[in-house]
């Protein structure tokens, strides 16, 4: 029993760490502070619960979800590519509750508020993973790839010419960069790893509805990014272990269900504050909030 | 579509209007003075709404006594939501962190009302089953003719305040230069507590009418602040005028937008207009530039 809650806690932890480590290559390392991060999670966590239930494999299924996500985040990055800091996080905002309305109004494809239900355990090359342990393992595989994927990407070229943007927009332009074309790249692979995240979590749940991608879902997310550090990994894993630590532990006081939805999401947005106020780099971060 | 129902819809958007415009013009006070976007006040409203629920449906207090202590109440909040940001003003916090900040006090005081009043839907109930009056086909209740018109009443005190009031001009001043304002001896952070103050003190109103007039749910801050912010930027930042106009453009696109769309979309067209301005047109429709005037 306990072991089994271990491997649940397990899973959450590397799901979220996908999620942030995504939200960290758009707003840690390129500046960019996409609070649309949730939709992009949500096309992912659809994409994949649609295709799969129409009876298309999993193998498929993940890599058409993911390019799916890649594909909105990069719309969202052309939209979005001439407004700035303040601005951009309300117009990302909108288009979150932009995406949860039509995940709410579009019944005939998307169930609208009952959800999807009875999403297929994954099964992929030859191994059907219907177990939590090998869900466990699917999930750090991934976990692993993500962070070795950004950490060379942000040690190459193309990781100078993200964090180049993030510092100095400006003189990047002046020398004669395109920062529209790198932020544009930077919010579609960002969106490709959400979707990623979102198809882990929707396998992993077996039920999704449009409640489980709201703000209230962002604020843990963009609270650990801070937490951690802008542009550290380590302190993005770090920060998932300990606020998803938090939020678990919160289930062993006998509260209701009523009080401890509520009472959780006020601690997350505690803990947003203390950290803005305390500790605005976070625990390994490198630069500021601008 | 027949006359009856447009005379119809246009009724309801300019109710929908005038609640929205006291929306849009207390959230254009604190955002031009401060310069930073309080994502809160949607959830103050919110809050405010439910004090009233809470003095005058449960409590049983007279409504002329229940409106004043949530007036007051309001002006207190607003103090206390002023203390609050000097935490971040005093470490010279970017607009981002406050934007931030701002979000998670939006986030907790939706929580604090779903914790306390619960999920479900409420409604104040003054008046039990009121009549409507039938004007060129459409129907309007008295209560709306109320709202409309002291609507009208408050907004134009307000704009007077604004422009006349010594608080209204250093107000003002901070909100045009804020340095400049400084030298001249205005002080910065007494305009900013006074921006909170009146503000929320308008948003009381606000929310006062949206009780009176709409159901209750813990989710209408976040409703409420998307279309007062869409307002400002509909109208032109920093121009309360532009707000008050803006909020009616929202409240005819929402109420003639259902005409064509899902009526589950209405909530969403304050987030569809915000998006679409911010992306395409972020001057606003009259292309005011960072005017401050009324």
């Amino acid at each position: 029993m306990t072991i089994a809650y271990l491997i649940h806690i397990g899973i959450i932890i590397g799901i979220h760490s996908i999620l942030a480590m995504s939200l960290q290559l758009a707003f840690g390392f390129t500046g960019l502070i996409n609070l649309g991060h949730i939709a992009l999670f949500a096309i992912g966590a659809y994409s994949s619960a649609l295709i799969t239930l129409n009876g298309i494999p999993f193998s498929v299924a993940i890599l058409l979800s993911a390019v799916i996500s890649g594909l909105f985040g990069m719309l969202l990055g052309f939209f979005t590519q001439r407004i700035q800091s303040d601005y951009l996080a309300l117009a990302t905002l909108a288009f979150s509750y932009l995406i949860h309305a039509f995940l709410l109004n579009t019944t005939s494809l998307t169930n609208g508020p009952l959800g999807l239900a009875g999403i297929p355990k994954p099964y992929i090359f030859g191994f059907s993973i219907d177990n939590n342990l090998s869900y466990l393992i699917l999930t750090y595989a991934f976990a692993f790839f993500v962070y070795i994927v950004l950490k060379s990407l942000i040690n190459s070229p193309f990781g100078n010419a993200l964090q180049a943007t993030r510092d100095n927009e400006l003189a990047f332009q002046i020398l004669g960069k395109n920062s529209f074309k790198i932020k544009i790249i930077a919010f579609m692979c960002s969106g490709f790893l959400a979707g990623l995240a979102g198809v882990l979590y929707a396998h992993f749940m077996t039920f999704i509805d449009p409640a489980s991608f709201t703000i209230m879902q962002l604020i843990p997310i963009v609270c650990i990014v801070i937490m951690g550090g802008l542009g550290s990994l380590k302190g993005t894993i770090l920060a998932t272990t300990i606020l998803v630590l938090i939020s678990e532990s919160l289930r062993f006081i006998s509260f209701p269900v009523s009080v401890v939805g509520p009472l959780t999401q006020m601690i997350y947005a505690l803990v947003l504050c203390i950290i803005l106020i305390k500790k605005p780099k976070g625990f390994f971060g490198k630069v500021t909030l601008k | 579509m027949t006359p009856e129902i447009f005379v119809q819809l246009l009724l309801n958007a300019i109710v929908a209007g005038a609640v929205y415009a006291l929306v849009a013009a207390s959230f254009s006070i604190i955002y031009s003075t401060n310069k930073f976007i309080h994502m809160a006040h949607g959830s103050v409203i919110a809050l405010n709404v439910y004090i009233l629920y809470f003095l005058f449906s449960v409590l049983g207090i007279n409504f002329p006594i229940s409106v004043m202590l949530t007036c007051v109440g309001s002006m207190f909040i607003g103090f206390g939501i002023n203390k609050f940001y000097n935490q971040f003003r005093e470490k010279k916090a970017s607009l981002v962190i406050l934007l931030l900040a701002s979000i998670a006090l939006m986030i907790f005081l939706d929580a604090l009302i779903l914790l306390l009043f619960g999920g479900n839907l409420k409604s104040i109930g003054l008046i039990k089953a009121a009549k409507g009056i039938s004007f060129l086909g459409a129907v309007i209740t008295p209560m709306q003719i109320v709202i409309i018109i002291s609507s009208f009443i408050v907004l134009l005190a307000f704009s007077i305040f604004i422009k006349k009031s010594s608080l209204g001009v250093t107000m003002r001043a901070v909100a045009d230069n804020k340095e400049l304002a400084e030298i001249l001896g205005v002080s910065a952070n007494q305009s900013y507590a006074f921006s909170f103050v009146i503000g929320c003190l308008i948003a009381a109103v606000s929310g006062i009418f949206y009780g009176l007039e709409y159901h209750l749910t813990p989710t209408i801050g976040v409703k409420l602040i998307f279309t007062g912010f869409a307002a400002v930027v509909v109208g032109g930042i920093g121009s309360i005028k532009g707000a008050i106009l803006g909020a009616f453009v929202i409240a005819l696109v929402e109420n003639f937008g259902i005409w064509f769309l899902p009526s589950g979309y209405k909530d969403a067209i304050g987030f569809m207009v915000l998006f679409v301005f911010l992306v395409f047109r972020p001057q606003g429709i009259f292309g005011f530039k960072n005017k401050i005037s009324l």
